[in-house]
């Protein structure tokens, strides 16, 4: 039993940066129209900024996020003034065809700077746990999720009740009547673009700690985040958020009921039955070709 | 007064609209009919910046408006209910109203009391306010658009085919709302296919046909052509009203 709630647990609290990264590639796509096949390069790119700032200074690589997420935020902001914005008439495959681009720059300068090797933060709790009667926390996951979710409760907020975040959502569900009540394009789309890395800024900084990592890593970071937000619906948060926790826990419990070769394997057959059933992801709405004007 | 001078638009090919120069005094209801790809969804565009025009003017009072962006022209007072659903489908309906005072967004006590309007005008807004747009029928959504639009109180209101799709008593409703925009002053442009609709709430009336201006007049004249009778009416009408 305690082993039980201790697997849920750390399930829960992977889930919950998992969250974090799905969120910011869902919000992209609403601005977008395409998935950012990018978006596991930042990841990647973030993670060895933040072990590279960590080794050099012994800054604790959690609290590194502080500088990665501006960081990021500016290199997405600055990417998409100058590159993505000019792309938003073109056909989507091009825009795929740019952004897959972007990842195989970033990896080839990482494999030039830091080398085809494996590498992970490891700060002093990196081992440690906390316990709770029969139940043991690793630290650096808890450390990890709490940071994901002040930063997601910063994202919801921004979203929810400002007129930035109404801007984004007015622009992601109808452009054409966006632009119909003064929100223009192309700063709009620039903000969520940029909120979009900033999460894998975050993201990445939580990742340099909890799984070891190389430049090529970003394939594999990008497949598992797509298939959140494929299981969720396509531009939908809260489908992030539960396709998030969804692959935490099976992660988690996979790995520990049966083995952690399998983990990954139960996520996509859980994504195939979900999309036999709903085609359009569990929160996804089917798109409507009939919105524009 | 709004004018378009000369205006000649296309997307990509060919242009769509050939020398469409049309006025809208102020004050008036001006409707704009023509057979389905005539262009008239296109003017609208081009006056709102959705498309600039290649050629060509649009003035209101005077001051230049073709090149602007579509948020500049809002600024100027120009809003639109375009054909094809507007709202936000996956926001409340009390947001989607709040989104058409956008540009005012800096002023709470000018929303609050423009919202509060808007609410006394299309009641529908306060009592499905919580509910997001996309579960509206096409009749309740269509109120729900004109109502967003009128959040900035504007100079000029378009409105794309506000009929389509409506029952007799929210079509009732629909022109009763054009009929009290006019009465505070504003001037509206309509486009519509319920010729006999479109031309009852219009004090002007202007043909379009292939993207170019056939016929322009006061509504009554228009209604009573005999062109227009055997195109649109489907057969001669008594004329006048
Ligand atoms: N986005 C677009 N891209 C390319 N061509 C377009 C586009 N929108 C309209 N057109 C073309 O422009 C012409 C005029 O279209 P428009 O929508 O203005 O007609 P309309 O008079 O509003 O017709 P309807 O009564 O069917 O609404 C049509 O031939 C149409 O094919
Ligand atoms: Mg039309």
């Amino acid at each position: 039993m305690a082993q039980f709630v201790q697997t849920l647990a750390l399930g829960l609290l992977i889930g919950g940066v998992y969250a974090l990264m799905a969120s910011g590639l869902t919000l992209i796509f609403g601005v977008m129209r395409v998935i950012n096949v990018a978006q596991g390069a930042f990841l990647v790119l973030s993670a060895f900024v933040t072990w590279w700032v960590w080794r050099a200074t012994g800054i604790d690589p959690i609290a590194l996020a502080a500088l990665t997420t501006p960081l990021m935020f500016g290199l997405g902001w600055a990417f998409y003034r100058l590159v993505g914005a000019r792309l938003r008439s073109a056909p989507p495959s091009m825009s795929v065809l740019l952004m897959f681009g972007v990842a195989l720059l970033i990896e080839g300068l990482l494999n030039v700077t830091a080398g085809n090797r494996f590498r992970s933060a490891t700060p002093g709790y990196f081992d440690e746990s906390y316990t709770l009667g029969p139940i043991s926390l690793p630290k650096a996951p808890l450390y990890g999720f709490l940071a994901a979710l002040a930063v997601l409760a910063v994202f919801y907020a921004v979203l929810d009740h400002t007129w930035t975040g109404r801007a984004i959502r007015a622009w992601a569900q109808n452009p054409s009547g966006a632009a119909l009540v003064g929100v223009s394009a192309v700063p709009t789309a620039t903000l969520a673009f940029a909120l979009g890395t900033a999460s894998a800024g975050m993201g990445g900084s939580v990742l340099s700690v909890l799984v070891p990592f190389f430049p090529a890593s970003h394939y594999e970071w990008i497949a598992r985040i797509l298939g959140i937000i494929v299981l969720g619906g396509l531009g939908s948060l809260p489908g992030a958020l539960t396709g998030a926790l969804i692959l935490g826990l099976a992660e988690s419990l996979t790995s520990v009921y049966v083995s952690p070769q399998w983990s990954i394997l139960v996520f996509y057959g859980v994504i195939m039955a979900v999309l036999i059933v709903r085609p359009q992801g569990l929160f996804g709405t089917r798109v409507r070709e009939d919105v524009a004007a | 007064m709004l004018t378009l001078d000369g205006v000649v638009a296309g997307y990509g090919g060919g242009d769509v609209l050939h020398e469409v120069s049309l006025s809208c005094p102020p004050a008036t209801v001006t409707c704009l009919i023509g057979p389905n790809g005539a262009g008239k969804s296109t003017v609208l565009r081009v006056i709102s910046g959705l498309l600039n025009p290649r050629r060509g003017e649009v003035l209101l009072d005077g001051v230049l408006l073709s090149g602007l962006s579509p948020r500049d022209i809002l600024r100027h007072g120009i809003v639109q209910v375009p054909q094809s659903q507007a709202l936000f489908p996956k926001m409340t309906v009390a947001e989607n109203v709040l989104m058409g005072g956008y540009l005012l967004r800096k002023d709470r006590a000018l929303l609050r009391a423009r919202r509060a309007a808007v609410e006394e005008l299309v009641p529908l807004v306060r009592e499905r306010a919580s509910e997001p747009a996309g579960n509206l029928s096409g009749g309740q959504r269509r109120m729900v658009e004109i109502g967003r639009c009128l959040m900035l109180e504007p100079k000029v209101v378009m409105m794309d085919e506000p009929s389509l799709g409506l029952d007799p008593h929210s079509l009732a409703a629909v022109a009763a709302l054009i009929e009290r925009i006019h009465r505070s002053g504003a001037t509206v442009l309509l486009v519509e296919q319920n010729v006999r609709v479109g031309l009852g709430l219009a004090t002007h009336g202007v043909v379009m046909e292939g993207g170019r201006i056939r016929l322009t007049g006061k509504a009554a004249e228009i209604a009573a052509h005999p062109d227009i009778g055997q195109l649109y009416l489907g057969a001669p009408t008594t004329g006048g009203q």
